[in-house]
């Protein structure tokens, strides 16, 4: 009991020094800029400033031609539709090449020659096929949650107990069955880990798609501030790329809570 | 019976890159619509040999690929030791971890290649702003895996060594560090190929060498066989790097391996 | 011959690449028997069992069940096997039922029977538990009682209780007779525990080293419920442990 009240005790401490070591972080960013102008702002903003214009950014369109909802959701559309494709394909195809044989031994060298491309490096060459438009980006994005979709995948197969196959073996389960039965709810938290993984490594790869070919989008918007040394918007770009992912990725955190029960925590 | 399997194994992989290689050879052959936008495997490999004695740009494909290589080695030897120390240290260090935490946290959602537009604005053109974004690839991998790693130690066993007189630092350098050992190897691992991913991206948005220059070069000229040529050594680096990795893990920490 | 006996092993031989494991072995088993087979550690008795119910390939001979050779989609056989096998991810009573959702049996005899075993191995009270919440004497009884849910026609069993203490073993083991008496399946229980096999079955079949070989066969009439410090339980069990002699 006693020590019980000692530990919330302690918490409290712990995070009333945590809530302190973000205010003296924004006190010191402030410092070194606007009060003591050591950084210009054209090298570094100060928070008070990156806010205004975060602010501002929601309805002001210059200088990038148009508001930051707007970057967000074509940068959105992209991202989504690279990756729910990467998804639907990778997922699969992982854990065929885990579960047949065949499957394994035929594709998966074709797929460890593609692995150790990163997805962004095939961007001048759909540049080439498909031009600068949607299509070209969401493919970089497809690339790279596919490769960590079906990595993800496969090893979660690959992790079935023998055992839990044999129990199903003896009651006369067919190959369906085991697979569905056994192997896939044996993969699932790592397939949920390829998920999370797979959306990291997309936004990512969209930000920098948006960086060399775009016409909108939060990559874009930052590449604009750039040219124009306005790192006040950049970091507004940055922020707004930070907090959407934090949000996809809660997403499907939710998700596999839903999907997946007790019985997986191990 | 092992060895059979190995061996159909061994064909089908190869006959599956084969057949790739000829459906490429193909579909690229002359007169096709395909064949005008691609070459085939023939001329890309072609290209890679001549590649390797006549300059692209100011240098030749090797150096190309040991500017990529350096510029990935510096930043990702920074990453390592920034990451290892803030995940040792906050996995340790409850004041610690309540002080930096929440500051890692901030800015661990922002993806990596995000900071490049400000690298440049920072750092210029020069090789500061690439070893920025290399390090900001490598670091929360390695930060995060460490971190995890230094908590999951065995209270238990901290106990009993606390129990046996073991000074403070003694049990950190006796019993947090070698149990994390296995977790830094996982997060050096990821981060190395992350780091990979960052340096061609970093080359590719703002640079005069490197492979990952090399190739959106290839893309402003129109060359296909050069963006191909490149996306080769990307991909054999890539795949050096993290086997490298892989096997220095295997010595190091084959206690640890279940 | 036809349905006289249960199961029929004809010159069951065994290879793992050159190395022979099981050495054309051959026996029979009653309708409704209760088969210990022992032998010493590492003489193969889980590939014996392993290759009994199928789950791996067998070199050279034949297995039948009721005269047909075995196939375990048409003949109704269960399994319960040295490691805990639950799925981490089903709680207790979707273990209990995992036999006979995959044999697609009603949905009203999934529950009746379920409920049934649940309770006859006394973990009604455990059954929205999952895996991770039991201990291991649990963990095996709900792996019993998914066994016995299918109503197996022929159940195998491989050190069920190799891994608990004496006194659960006790306990399971009067609770495996009852089981056996009341549904009435013909069992082939394989065990290093002498002891055990005296104490719950018909007969004993005691195997030699590698490669294997059934070196005894031992008929076991001792009445039941048998009692360990019976001068006749005592004596039998020397007799079988005098044929092993691993030591």
């Amino acid at each position: 009991m006693n020590q019980n009240k000692n530990g919330t005790k302690d918490n409290k401490k712990y995070i009333l020094m945590s809530i302190c070591s973000v205010l003296v972080f924004l006190f010191i960013w402030e410092l070194v800029t606007d009060v003591l102008g050591i950084f210009k702002s054209t090298m570094l903003p100060s928070p008070v400033k990156v806010f205004g214009t975060f602010i501002d950014k929601f309805t002001n369109t210059k200088p990038d031609g148009a508001t930051i909802q707007v970057h967000t959701l074509a940068s959105l559309k992209v991202a989504l539709s690279g990756y729910l494709i990467g998804v639907g394909i990778g997922v699969p195809l992982g854990i065929a090449m885990a579960w047949f044989r065949k499957v394994d031994c035929f594709v998966t060298p074709l797929f460890d020659l593609l692995r150790p491309v990163p997805g962004i490096a095939w961007l001048p060459v759909l540049i080439v096929f498909f031009g600068i438009g949607l299509l070209s980006k969401a493919m970089v994005i497809f690339l790279s949650a596919f490769i960590a979709c079906v990595i993800n995948s496969y090893s979660g197969i690959k992790n079935t107990r023998m055992v839990h196959l044999w129990v199903g073996q003896t009651f006369g389960a067919t190959r369906s069955q085991l697979l569905f039965k056994v192997a896939i709810p044996t993969a699932l938290p790592m397939i949920f880990t390829g998920l999370k993984v797979a959306l990291g490594a997309s936004w990512n790869a969209l930000i920098a798609a948006e960086l060399l070919a775009s016409t909108k989008g939060l990559g874009f918007m930052i590449n604009q501030a750039r040219g124009i040394y306005r790192p006040d918007i950049i970091l507004v770009g940055m922020i707004a790329v930070g907090i959407t992912g934090a949000i996809l990725g809660y997403l499907i955190e939710l998700l596999q809570k839903l999907v997946m029960k007790r019985g997986w925590r191990q | 019976m092992k060895k059979k399997i190995d061996v159909t194994r061994i064909i089908m992989g190869i006959l599956a890159v084969v057949l790739f290689l000829c459906l490429w050879t193909l579909s690229t052959r002359e007169g096709t619509t395909l064949g005008k936008l691609m070459p085939g495997p023939g001329e890309v490999f072609k290209r890679l040999l001549k590649m390797t004695h006549t300059n692209i740009g100011s240098l030749t494909i090797f150096g190309h690929m040991l500017n990529s290589l350096r510029r990935v080695l510096v930043g990702f030897f920074l990453a390592s030791v920034c990451g290892i120390l803030l995940g040792l240290g906050m996995g340790w260090n409850r004041k610690c971890e309540a002080i930096l935490r929440p500051l890692f946290e901030l800015i661990r959602p922002i993806p990596p290649l995000a900071w490049i537009s400000l690298a440049i604005v920072w750092f210029g053109l020069g090789e500061g702003g690439k070893y920025f974004i290399i390090f900001v690839s490598g670091f929360a991998n390695v930060t995060i895996n460490v971190y995890s790693g230094a908590k999951a130690v065995d209270p238990e066993v901290i106990g009993a060594a606390r129990m046996l007189g073991c000074p403070k630092h003694r049990i950190f350098t006796s019993v947090v560090l070698p149990s994390s050992i296995p977790y830094i190897f996982t997060g050096l691992q990821i981060a190395i190929s992350s780091s990979w991913a960052a340096v061609v991206a970093a080359e590719m948005v703002r640079s005069t060498n490197g492979i990952g220059w090399m190739i959106t070069a290839g893309q402003n000229i129109n060359d296909m066989e050069q963006i191909l040529a490149g996306i080769i050594v990307i991909g054999v680096v890539g795949f050096l790097l993290t086997t490298i990795m892989r096997g220095i893990e295997a010595r190091l920490c084959a206690w640890s391996r279940v | 011959m036809g349905n006289e006996y249960k199961v029929q092993v004809n010159h069951l031989t065994k290879k793992f690449g050159n190395l022979l494991v099981l050495d054309d072995i051959s026996f029979h088993v009653k309708e409704n028997e209760f088969l210990c087979i022992v032998g010493p550690t590492g003489c193969g008795k889980t590939t014996f069992l392993n290759s009994l119910s199928k789950l791996y390939d067998i070199t050279a001979g034949e297995i039948l069940i009721n005269g047909m050779p075995v196939d375990l989609k048409k003949h109704n056989v269960a399994y319960i096997f040295q490691e805990y096998s639950n799925m981490p991810w089903l709680t207790i009573r979707q273990n209990v039922e995992f036999g006979l959702r995959i044999k697609h049996r009603p949905e009203a005899e999934i529950r009746e029977q379920t409920d049934y075993f649940l309770d006859m191995v006394g973990l009604t009270k455990f059954q929205d538990y999952y895996p991770d919440q039991l201990s291991a004497s649990m963990l095996q009884r709900a792996a019993i009682a998914r066994a016995f849910a299918v109503k197996p026609e022929l159940l195998l069993m491989d050190e069920p209780y190799g891994q608990l203490d004496i006194e659960l073993r006790f306990r399971l083991e009067d609770e495996l007779i009852r089981l056996w008496r009341e549904v009435g399946t013909t069992v082939i229980f394989i065990t290093h525990n002498i002891e055990e096999a005296v104490y719950l079955s018909n007969r004993i079949l005691v195997l030699t080293n590698k490669p294997t070989k059934i070196k005894e066969e031992i008929h076991n009439d001792l009445p039941r419920p048998r009692n360990i410090a019976d001068p006749a339980f005592v004596e039998l069990r020397r007799k079988v442990t005098d044929l092993i002699k691993w030591w």
